[in-house]
């Protein structure tokens, strides 16, 4: 009764006003958290699903002057340089900010602001290797038995994709990754578009050929907390932290927006306390609050130890290389040394 | 009359299309052009495009010959099946790629994988363009046995007065179905981005991958340059070859056997729609009406009817003013072709750069859907137009109508079959319409289209039923609307 009332009494001001929130398609959240931010603020939610979260950005990006969106959710470490350099967004200095974890704090002019955290990292299906060995050494991916075993995304449309190439870049450095993609390929390697195509069509779990597939450190959880009580220890496991890839996802308010005020609400909320409990059983990444507790789930899910992390700037730098001369492996079968032959 | 005709369309093509794409090649032209030219995976991308394009029209000429052949006799429910043949060619894209996903996909039903293989692209594109290439063929081939006879008459055996007589004489229809083929496989975009992988991409396919995930407009529009530079050579060949003059010719008696024949033909054609609608799960409409996840299907349906009757209002009367003003000047005939040799991406692309004001409202969406539609409404009337008598105009001016009362209440009334059979294939065009919608795309406009698509790129099984449930809902739709305005008439090719 009293939220019709309070909805009534909005209606008949004029408060009710829309603010929409762009993000990438696995954006959720708890619909009774949502209702409530609702009713306390009088301000609509609107989600828009802009797909991978590259995708989603350049969204953004093309419609920068008119957005399509008052806020912007869900671009992580390895796009930030292109959002900040395309200049979509507006700084603010949540109050929040000093709740959160410092090391995520990457952008010092406070225009995206971190909301949660998690690794991009090797998922195998234990019933496939019950019997069988698995690799021991990141470098083992690429022998024969196991290159064929193994779905990735492609990087250039998928950001899963594109964090494990960064990791094979940062395990084996600028003149070794190319070489062992290239015995990936040789090997039998699938290429997905996008995650979705990789974990749901391919990998065995979900009777697909491949026991070996590139998803997020949480994913073994998440199989337990969606089986409902068919398993009590996850089926997936994670492989190789050093292949690990440290991702940050972003919030920032987008450059036009037509409700400042409103949309600053829709940041603190993301990082307020109980969003942030949230965020783990729905998305699978950890919250960025430093108080913000974990379920009991996320005990199938350690942080990787001697993970990957790179510099966004160096990303910045030599993210679309990477991409273009793994393309031209990969891809298109051209040899390592052809393709390091053309940086000169 | 004919002046203002053109007036109108150059200055609609001068705003929708020249200038956006002129600022898409200006960031292409120059350094992005030779970056991109240099770079050997690109030209990979360009010769499987064209592979995929030559191949795809050799594979649909070899089957469409033999039909044609055998369509030239009357049987049972003749008009039937090439009415029939036709409609896949205004299916929706994601609707034969779902129908071939559900036939030999992963989970497809006949437990086979073809999944990210050449084989099953080629498939798709025989089974699109089939009934185009027939519809060219045919008239050509009933008219041959005239000849055939003649020169059977003059001692030839059958093979002989295939080879001397009737093949020469087809090959002008043969040239330009197999053009208007290798037009459509080699600028494929929905059927290589859903099924071909990455592997498999086209041109088409790699401009958008380009533009919407790496934002890298100077590569993507070097290669678009290229697509066009193809397309335009294409379309100049396809304008060269005129059919022969031929006696007009009449069908031969066929059985019944013939017609038991074409139907397990066309059970066999048909088996990706099949297989879609034996997938297809109608408690999966179900749950997508009101979808909170997905765009709700009540929405997306609604948006798809709403754009495509607003599109053809504006796509009609620049279509008729352009197959008015193409009737006297061949300039304007091929100016007015050029929508067909863009990429529907590179369309909505450009108008994101040329219009940002705009960005993100409906008018430009609108616009993109009647640039992609009128010339095909035009190219079903130019035929009609062309046929009519120019006493009967005569005639009517000289009895005091006024040039546009005359043009509206003689001629439109005797073109009107055409006419209509444009607009089907314009609707068709506007319902499925994928490349330029997914680019200009605001959420809440979503489309059944772009709802198919959306949901495809979702994990689990849920969203891919609902997936298939709705491709099923828009090939019905589209074939059904299709047929009411066409009514298997087909003047169009």
């Amino acid at each position: 009764m009293l939220r019709l009332l309070a909805a009534l009494v909005f209606l008949a001001l004029g408060w009710a006003q829309e603010i929409t929130v762009l993000t990438h398609s696995s954006f959720s959240l708890d619909k009774g958290l949502i209702a409530r931010f609702e009713r306390e603020t009088g301000l609509k939610l609107r989600f828009l699903k802009g797909g991978d979260a590259g995708e989603t950005l350049n969204r953004a990006i093309l419609t920068k002057g008119a957005p399509i969106a008052d806020v912007i959710y869900g671009f992580d470490n390895t796009f930030l340089s292109r959002a900040l350099e395309a200049d979509i967004l507006l700084p603010y200095r949540s109050p929040e900010i000093q709740n959160l974890k410092a090391t995520l704090l990457l952008d010092p002019s406070f225009r995206a602001l971190p909301v949660d955290y998690g690794w991009v990292s090797l998922n195998y299906d234990r019933a496939h290797f019950k019997d069988r060995s698995l690799p021991k050494a990141p470098a083992d991916l690429a022998r024969p038995e196991y290159a064929r075993l193994l779905v990735v995304q492609n990087p250039a449309t998928s950001s899963p994709g594109l964090a494990f190439l960064m990791a094979t870049v940062a395990r084996f450095g600028e003149d070794g990754y190319l070489d062992f993609w290239a015995k990936l390929r040789d090997g039998g390697v699938r290429v997905a578009k996008g995650w979705s195509e990789a974990y749901y069509t391919h990998f065995t779990l979900y009777k697909g050929d491949r026991p070996l597939v590139v998803s997020y450190t949480t994913s073994p959880a998440a199989e337990v907390y969606y089986s409902e009580g068919k398993y009590q220890e996850p089926p997936t496991g994670n492989l190789f932290p050093e292949l690990a890839f440290f991702q940050v996802e972003f919030v920032g308010i987008l450059k036009g927006t037509k409700n400042l005020e409103g949309a600053k609400k829709v940041v603190d909320w993301l990082l307020s306390k109980p969003v942030q409990e949230n965020i783990p059983t729905e998305m699978w990444m950890y919250p960025a609050r430093r108080d913000a507790k974990l379920p009991e789930v996320f005990r199938f899910a350690p942080e990787p130890v001697g993970s990957v992390r790179l510099d966004p700037k160096v990303m910045a730098q030599n993210r679309e290389r990477w991409i273009a001369e793994w393309t031209q492996v990969v891809l298109q079968g051209q040899s390592p040394e052809a393709v390091r032959r053309g940086r000169r | 009359m004919a002046r203002l005709a053109g007036l109108l369309v150059l200055s609609f093509l001068g705003l929708a299309l020249f200038y956006p794409l002129s600022r898409i090649l200006a960031l292409g032209v120059g350094e992005g052009f030779a970056k991109a030219l240099a770079n050997p995976y690109y030209w990979e991308r360009y010769l499987w495009s064209l592979e995929y394009g030559l191949l795809s029209a050799f594979f649909t000429l070899s089957l469409a010959l033999p039909l044609a052949f055998l369509f030239r006799r009357r049987f049972p429910l003749r008009e039937a099946f090439l009415a029939l043949s036709t409609l896949p060619f205004v299916l929706p894209t994601p609707v034969v790629a779902l129908g071939f996903m559900a036939l030999l996909g992963p989970r497809g039903v006949l437990g086979v994988d073809l999944y990210g293989t050449r084989a099953l692209l080629f498939l798709a594109a025989v089974f699109y363009n089939l009934g185009l290439a027939l519809r060219i063929l045919l008239p050509v081939a009933v008219r041959l046995e005239g000849p055939m006879r003649a020169a059977r008459v003059l001692g030839a055996t059958p093979f002989r007065a295939f080879l001397r007589v009737g093949l020469p004489l087809l090959l002008p229809a043969l040239a330009s179905a197999g053009l208007l083929v290798f037009l459509y496989a080699f600028s494929a975009f929905g059927v290589p981005l859903l099924l071909g992988g990455p592997r498999y991409a086209t041109l088409e396919v790699e401009v958008y991958t380009l533009l919407a995930y790496r934002l890298a407009f100077p590569e993507a529009s070097a290669l678009m340059l290229l697509e066009i530079l193809t397309l335009g050579l294409a379309v100049l060949l396809y304008l060269r070859f005129r059919p022969y003059p031929l006696p007009p010719g009449e069908l031969l008696p066929a059985s019944w056997a013939w017609t038991a024949g074409l139907a397990i033909f066309f059970l066999l054609l048909f088996a990706p729609l099949g297989a879609l609608f034996l997938q297809a799960d109608p408690r999966a409409l179900a749950s997508a009406w009101a979808s909170e996840d997905f765009t709700p299907l009540s929405l997306a349906l609604g948006n798809s009817l709403r754009f495509t009757l607003l599109a053809l209002l504006l796509a009609l009367p620049l279509g008729v003013a352009y197959a008015v003003a193409a009737r006297g000047s061949r300039l304007l005939d091929l100016l007015g072709l050029f929508p067909l040799l863009v990429s529907p991406v590179a369309v909505g692309l450009g108008y994101l750069l040329a219009y940002p004001a705009w960005r993100g409202s409906l008018p430009l969406l609108l616009a993109a859907y009647a640039l992609l539609a009128y010339p095909l409404l035009a190219r079903a009337l130019l035929p009609a137009l062309r046929s009519l008598s120019p006493n009967l105009l005569q005639a009517a001016r000289v009895l005091g109508a006024t040039p546009l009362r005359a043009f509206l209440r003689v001629e439109i009334p005797l073109v009107f079959p055409a006419l209509q059979s444009g607009l089907a294939l314009a609707l068709a065009v506007i319902l499925g319409e994928f490349g330029a919608t997914l680019v200009l795309w605001r959420p809440e406009w979503t489309t059944l289209t772009l709802a198919i698509y959306e949901r495809l790129g979702r994990p689990g099984e849920a969203p891919f039923k609902e997936a298939l449930a709705l491709a099923a809902l828009l090939a019905l739709l589209s074939g059904l609307l299709f047929y009411l305005l066409d009514r298997g008439r087909g003047r169009w090719g």
